[in-house]
């Protein structure tokens, strides 16, 4: 019996304003489904539509149509603060410019996931914490955004993303400004939570993320098309 | 937590210094207004105060007080009068004769006081001194003076004043009333009356022919009278009217209605500065509340995509508003005392004063400006939760 879905999106469709002409399509009826302990990877070219995708599954911008379920509910048609809820409850976020707040510091910024959650107590310090130091930054966690190198705010940006141990995980180029040791320990990190039970949906364009993927999916015309056939589940490398 | 605090309020430090200037204008210009507020109150609450009466035409032009004579046995008379509570004769003289013709509002005066009578004016039961002390029945020679004709002569308690070739001895000056008594010479009326018969020759003339009956306590401008408690001071005046002859009767009501309509220009000139003021400052206020939610759009969006709903983004929004607009506020409020008391500090030297910090005033700006920096702030915030979190990071990414 196949795991349960964690994220189910029907016909999504997605159009912006163009300066000039007709409106642009970004997305053409996408289909996604993600089950518990999957690791789906979407490439495709820049400008294809990734970020808008994840944007739209993260209920961080309306579709112009198609439906997204969570589980069993459909939160594409909640209202605001609904939507705000259904997030805090179920999604974890690394952004492609890492979207740190300037005025906090490397600890309050991984903190700041936990703030409209379930609140910020001893425990998820020692947590966060914990997180910093897996990722080499235990040293930098009083530093402002500012104050960090572009890999460092990305890895800070990682530990927001996984400090409230969402049941699903958008992450659009994790790895981007990261040198390979760095960039592997992420990779690493997004394969365990797959293992332990999470979904993670993540853009990237390393050859060692696919490697590891159970699905690779390629954005191209506005929908997701199969980059290579599921790995048979416990099997070895390809 | 305080260090937290010192860094929240850094980054707000442009929009704090924002705040600060729209308030210190606000407060700067009310409190000009508020000090001509308070010259003209201080002239209604006198006449509201008191019924003041003087003497009527005699027939043989008592001179320059042209009014006339205003004699014991009217004073008398009046002291029988239903709703009476006392009667304080006085005599009012002009300190320079030569201008007497033009009563105006700053004419320096000489008032004489008959010191065995308490003051009848409900709103002055005494002058407040800010230097030495007030007269005291018996008091010979000696004389109170008002805070600007202090200033103006260079006068302190203990300093000598010459009136009518006679020396007196300053023994207290008068605090600044922002009114009529800041001109004001006070002596006894003992006094007074010597005064009178030295300026008036007509008066001198009268008096010498002993052609009319007149004593000592006979010479008297008019008189200051007060009523019972719970009496009507209009109908009381005007019985003193109807039963008291040969006196000018002044009906308290009518004339603080007529001393309104004399500075009903004034007045309306002065609210519109101050509304313009708060008009302004407000405006200026509102704009560097509501640019400064605005210029952390970007942030909002971040925590809306990590689970804050419109409520707790709402809450942090006005709270952080209210911090800077009471810190901005409070800031101008002491901007424009510092610039207020400094500028008056020089406009002391030739007896004036500008400005009038008055509690409401000061209360009324920060009421005022916290009311605005948050209807601001909820503004803006509404604006920023109406866009999807990915606009919203968008638009804050792009600025
Ligand atoms: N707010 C917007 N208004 C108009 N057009 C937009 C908007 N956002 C994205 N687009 C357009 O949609 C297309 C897809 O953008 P998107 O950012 O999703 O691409 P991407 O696949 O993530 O690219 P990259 O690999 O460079 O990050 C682009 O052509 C872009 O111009
Ligand atoms: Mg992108």
């Amino acid at each position: 019996m196949l795991p349960e879905p964690v994220l189910r999106a029907r016909g999504l469709v997605k159009r912006f304003a163009a300066p000039a002409g007709p409106p642009i399509e970004v997305l053409a009826g996408a289909e996604l489904t993600v089950r518990r302990g999957e690791l789906v990877v979407i490439e495709g070219p820049s400008g294809s539509g990734k970020s808008t995708l994840l944007n739209v599954l993260g209920l961080l911008e309306d579709a112009d149509a198609g439906e997204i379920r969570f589980g069993e509910r459909t939160v594409s048609t909640l209202g605001r603060s609904a939507k705000s809820r259904e997030r805090g409850r179920w999604l974890g976020f690394v952004f492609q410019s890492f979207l740190l707040l300037p005025g906090l510091t490397a600890l309050d910024n991984v903190l700041l996931a936990a703030r409209y959650t379930s609140g910020v107590d001893a425990e998820l310090r020692r947590r966060a914490m914990a997180l910093l130091e897996r990722f080499g930054m235990a040293e930098r966690r009083d530093h402002h955004p500012a104050q960090l190198s572009g890999g460092e705010q990305q890895r800070v940006a990682f530990c927001r993303a996984v400090l409230n141990d969402p049941p699903l995980l958008l992450a659009d180029e994790p790895t981007g400004n990261l040198d390979d040791a760095n960039g592997a320990v992420i990779l690493e990190s997004l394969r365990d939570r797959a293992r332990s039970g999470g979904a993670v949906i993540v853009v990237s364009h390393r050859p060692d993320a696919a490697r590891d993927a159970d699905a690779v999916f390629t954005l191209a015309a506005g929908k997701l098309h199969p980059a290579a056939t599921r790995r048979p589940s416990g099997a070895g490398t390809l | 937590m305080l260090t937290s605090l010192r860094r929240a309020l850094r980054g707000y430090l442009f929009t704090i210094a924002g705040i600060a200037i729209g308030v210190a204008g606000i407060v700067a210009l009310g409190a000009m207004a508020e000090r001509i507020v308070r010259f003209i109150d201080g002239g209604d609450r006198f006449v509201l105060g008191q019924i003041s009466v003087a003497g009527r035409g005699m027939g043989m032009g008592a001179g320059f007080t042209a009014g006339g004579l205003l004699p014991a046995a009217a004073i008398e008379a009046i002291r029988k009068v239903e709703g009476v509570a006392g009667v304080q004769p006085q005599v009012m003289l002009p300190l320079n004769p030569s201008t007497s013709q033009f009563m105006t509002l700053t004419q320096e005066l000489v008032i004489g006081m008959d010191l065995s009578v308490p003051s009848p004016n409900r709103h002055y039961r005494t002058l407040p001194v800010q230097a030495g002390r007030f007269l005291r029945e018996g008091d010979r020679r000696k004389a109170v003076v008002g805070a600007s004709f202090a200033v103006s002569r260079r006068l302190a308690p203990g300093s000598r004043l010459e009136l009518e070739g006679t020396a007196y001895e300053v023994v207290g000056v008068l605090e600044r009333m922002l009114t009529a008594p800041d001109r004001f010479v006070v002596v006894a009326i003992q006094d007074a009356r010597e005064q009178w018969v030295a300026k008036d020759r007509l008066l001198r003339t009268v008096l010498a022919s002993g052609g009319v009956a007149l004593r000592a306590q006979d010479l008297n401008t008019g008189a200051a009278v007060g009523w019972r408690d719970g009496a009507d001071p209009d109908v009381v005046a005007r019985r003193i009217r109807d039963q008291v002859a040969g006196v000018n009767v002044q009906i308290p009501s009518e004339l603080s209605s007529l001393l309104r309509q004399s500075t009903a220009f004034f007045s309306a000139l002065l609210v519109g500065i101050g509304l313009l003021a708060f008009v302004i400052g407000g405006l200026s206020l509102a704009n560097t509340v509501a640019a400064a939610v605005f210029e952390r759009i970007r942030d909002f969006g971040v925590k809306r995509a990590l689970g804050a709903t419109d409520w707790q983004l709402g809450r942090e929004i006005l709270a952080e508003a209210l911090a800077v607009t009471l810190s901005g506020g409070a800031l101008g409020v002491l901007l424009a005392m510092v610039l207020g008391l400094a500028i008056d500090g020089w406009a002391r030297r030739s007896g004036q004063q500008l400005f009038l910090f008055s509690p409401r005033l000061l209360g009324g700006a920060l009421v005022f400006s916290v009311l605005l920096g948050a209807a601001a702030a909820a503004y803006a915030a509404l604006r920023i939760v109406r866009l999807s979190p990915a606009e919203a990071i968008r638009r804050g990414s792009a600025a």
